[in-house]
């Protein structure tokens, strides 16, 4: 069965750069009736060089296009990219993207889909709704005392010094479900999070990688 | 999802009636044809390529036909998008320094002794250039600017003279307050004492763009201070809540008592400057030495540098907590900045009127420092122009002189006093308040001094690269977070205030009194009477009965009354909505809460009709695991829903799991 490759949307000279065969060639010409679903990444070189960048992390033998569509990379790879290595929150990226079984892969779109939700051009709704997916650190759809305590760990890193005293924490915790959780279930949701989230301005600025 | 989903439609040949499908099963078709009926772009929607295709699919299956229309109209938002982006990059070619301040926003962020004969012209020159002798007659200053009695021709030099500071600090006035307006709607509801909340600083607090190791540990140091100082806030506005009326009455007591003091020392600066003012003005043409020619813009950096200081050490003095220290010391800062150079130019004014003892009119000659003469206005600008060019030496000497050395000292010498100093600390409120300072100074200087905003544009280029060089080289990065955002709304205000230092004078001198020898304005009494006389000359008469409308008590008295209705019908609008949102959050509360009591006796009513290990109250500590579906939560983002409803189980049977909110009370 053909897959679809309606997002990739290159010009030929990239294409030629890209090395791939002929066949393949045709079928990504012939796709090009569709509007691509990465209209965040929607410049063709940033799509480009999204491809190259995950065609480094492949092993040499499969570092064509074809495979490079097919082939998922592990986390452990992903992480060791420089815009991911220092961020307290990576495996929590990686296996927010990750459409694998046991969500310990990428595939080239699922690379795609997250370089364009930190991107730019990213709406701020998609940007919190993903933020809230990174910071649910048990993935069961809300934010308990549990996640916010693994997020304000993230936050203020591991060392003696810095790590908040048990009952600083509790203040902390206490004190952002008295301000955010407005029905009071003791948990924060997804509208919550976003209501808070859109008060403030510096969000977009700082939920940003660039390529 | 698309392999689970899939997975899903294969057991099921044909649609099921609604009833046989199980409550997670209905919620989760619901959920799909909503998706499906939404007219919402799928780039908007936040799931993964796979299931934007699985939806592109449902809403538009395989076999139609895209109508010619609807090709069009894709091609068209192709090309429009595709023009968009080019314009976006050409922008951004032109924005000035963006890479510039994405780097610095990611990065944790320095004449003989005997004059020789060849030397003493280059000097002289240099000294005129300094002084501002060497411009005087060109357009620099108002002084030079001449013309004949007005004509009915179509350009007005005197018209176009006037009107245009005033039309500049109009649009900058109009600017500014747009900035402030935008931040202002995104700004969060404050908490007490308009810090921005303490959730959002943690949800916001991470920069992604970090790459460093380095730089994410400073940042991981620095947020933790930050939450640290902000609790410890908490807890001293707790215990001063619980203090007494006798103690709160001494702390107000010690309060005012600080201000005043702080108010004195302001007062005392700024009646060093008037002295000084005063005294550079008296003796300017007695001795020309360096000295006099900037005593006046010596004496205001020297108290705009002093200043500072003692207010911090008068303040920490009293042991307020972080946050009232740093409000406190910004104020009396920004108060005696502005109160400073509202002075220098008063006190200009004030001498320049004053003749004691001098009463011959001469008339305006060059590189005549009688203080007497008429042409004032050339006096000021000339003061203006001193005192920017002043600055920007300044800046470049500490930057060269003592922040390069320090640097260069601290790097490279061991030493225990080495240690203790340390590199200068980039304080990010002073270097916007030397800013703000300047624009002041631009703008007082618009009338005067013609060309200095394009003196101006050319010291604030060359200030931000040497600023850039000074704080990624040699400077520290403070340990404490600046908040971005809420202090960008204070600094707007603080233009604004400049702004208004700059405009009121103007004002004032524009309708009254200018010098009779110089300048435009010379055959008038006010430079304003320019504007009805222009006007008379080209417009017919009903035209001008129309202006003298607009400009008399008939027009603004109803605009007034009305803007003051406008007012009250906003405020009251906002009240009333801030009482719904009141309501309707007291509601909410209500509403979940009797949601999760029902639950609880649902569970309670099913444990004692059921009696299977499925209901029983191990199922409330066991988390089943679901499949991995697509979305947060079930079935979709954006609308709260219990937890733990499951996406359609590969379990045989459905399984609730009902952990209560309140999980630790209950067990």
């Amino acid at each position: 069965a053909e897959e679809d490759f309606s997002w990739f949307d290159l010009t030929e000279i990239e294409l030629l750069r890209v090395k791939c065969l002929p066949h393949t060639l045709d079928v990504l010409r012939a796709s090009s009736l569709y509007t691509p679903f990465h209209i965040q990444l929607s410049h063709k070189t940033q799509r480009a060089r999204a491809h190259r960048r995950f065609i480094e992390l492949l092993p040499p033998e499969s570092r064509n296009v074809e495979d490079s569509l097919r082939v998922r990379v592990s986390t452990e790879q992903i992480l060791t990219l420089p815009e991911l290595k220092a961020n307290p929150f990576r495996e929590r990226i990686c296996r927010v993207f990750s459409t694998a079984p046991e969500r310990d892969s990428l595939s080239f779109e699922d690379f795609l889909d997250l370089f364009s939700v930190f991107s730019d051009a990213a709406t701020p709704e998609i940007k919190s709704h993903y933020a809230f997916r990174i910071f649910d650190f048990d993935d069961d759809g809300t934010l308990n005392k549990e996640d916010l305590k693994c997020l304000v760990n993230c936050l203020t890193g591991d060392g003696q010094d810095t790590q908040l005293t048990s009952s600083e924490m509790k203040q902390l915790i206490e004190n952002i479900l008295e301000e955010s959780d407005i029905d009071r279930d003791g948990t924060i949701n997804l509208s919550e999070f976003q209501h808070v989230i859109s008060r403030s301005p510096d969000f977009t600025s700082s939920f940003k990688i660039v390529l | 999802m698309s392999s689970f989903l899939s997975g899903q439609r294969s057991t099921q040949s044909d649609p099921e009636p609604l009833e046989f499908l199980s409550p997670g099963e209905v919620l989760w078709e619901e959920e799909m044809e909503r998706l499906c009926n939404s007219k919402v772009p799928l780039q908007a929607l936040p799931y993964a390529m796979m299931d934007k295709r699985l939806i592109r699919h449902l809403r538009k299956p395989d076999g139609i036909k895209i109508s010619f229309g609807e090709q069009w109209k894709k091609k068209w938002q192709q090309v429009h998008q595709h023009f968009l982006d080019l314009g976006h990059r050409l922008m951004g070619i032109f924005g000035l320094w963006k890479t510039d301040l994405y780097e610095i926003g990611a990065y944790p962020c320095s004449s003989s002794h005997e004059p020789q004969p060849g030397l003493n012209q280059i000097h002289l020159h240099l000294w005129d250039i300094f002084t501002g002798r060497a411009f005087i007659n060109t357009y620099l200053f108002y002084g030079s600017y001449r013309m004949g009695p007005e004509s009915d021709s179509q350009y007005s030099i005197r018209l176009a003279y006037l009107l245009s500071p005033l039309t500049c600090l109009l649009l900058c006035f109009y600017g500014t307050v747009r900035r402030m307006v935008k931040g202002l709607l995104h700004k969060q509801l404050l908490g007490k004492d308009y810090r921005p909340r303490l959730s959002s600083k943690v949800f916001v607090s991470w920069d992604f763009c970090i790459r460093n190791r380095e730089a994410a540990i400073i940042k991981q140091h620095s947020n933790s201070n930050e939450f640290k100082i902000e609790l410890q806030e908490e807890q001293r506005a707790l215990q001063i809540q619980q203090q007494t009326g006798k103690q709160r009455a001494r702390q107000l007591l010690s309060y005012v008592g600080l201000n005043m003091c702080i108010g004195l020392l302001v007062v005392g600066g700024i009646s060093a400057i008037y002295w000084a003012t005063k005294f550079s003005q008296n003796y300017k043409d007695e001795s020309l030495s360096l000295l006099l020619q900037y005593l006046s813009p010596g004496v205001i950096s020297l108290v705009n540098s002093l200043g500072p200081l003692v207010f911090g050490f008068l303040v920490k003095l009293e042991n307020y907590p972080p946050n009232t220290e740093i409000n406190l010391t910004l104020f009396w800062c920004v108060v005696l900045k502005l109160s400073s150079l509202g002075m220098f130019l008063f006190s200009l004014r004030q001498q320049t009127m004053q003749c004691p003892g001098r009463n011959d009119h001469s008339s305006c000659e060059p590189h005549d420092y009688n203080p007497c003469n008429q042409c004032w206005e050339n006096l000021v600008g000339q003061e203006l122009y001193k005192l920017s060019i002043f600055d920007f030496f300044l800046m470049l000497a500490f930057a060269f002189l003592i922040t390069l050395p320090r640097r260069l000292l601290v790097d490279n010498l061991s030493g225990q006093f080495w240690l203790w100093l340390g590199r200068e600390e980039f304080l990010v409120p002073k270097n916007v308040l030397d800013i703000v300072a300047g624009q002041t100074v631009t703008w007082m200087g618009l009338f005067y001094c013609p060309l200095l905003p394009l003196l101006s544009s050319i010291f604030i280029f060359f200030t931000f690269y040497v600023k850039k060089y000074t704080l990624l080289r040699n400077c520290r990065p403070s340990p404490r977070l600046f908040q971005a955002s809420s202090a960008t709304f204070f600094f707007q205000l603080v233009l604004l205030l400049g702004l208004l230092v700059a405009t009121v004078p103007l004002l004032y001198v524009i309708s009254s009194h200018s010098s009779e020898n110089c300048g435009l304005f010379s055959n008038y009494s006010a430079p304003w009477q320019v504007v009805p006389e222009a006007l008379a000359m080209r417009l017919s008469p009903p035209a001008l009965k129309v202006f003298h409308y607009f400009g008399s008590n008939a027009f603004w008295y109803p605009i007034l009354i009305l803007l003051s209705l406008a007012l009250t019908a906003c405020l009251s609008q906002s009240g009333a909505n801030k009482r719904a949102i009141k309501g309707l959050r007291r509601q909410l509360q209500w509403q979940v809460r009797e949601k999760w009591h029902l639950v609880e006796d649902l569970s309670r009513l099913l444990q004692e009709s059921g009696g299977s290990d499925s209901w029983g109250p191990e199922s409330l500590s066991s988390r089943p695991s679901r499949p991995r579906s697509f979305c947060p939560g079930f079935p979709c983002p954006g609308s709260p829903k219990p937890r733990s409803f499951m996406a359609g189980s590969t379990h045989s049977q459905e399984v609730y799991g009902i952990p209560t909110p309140f999980g630790e009370e209950t067990t």
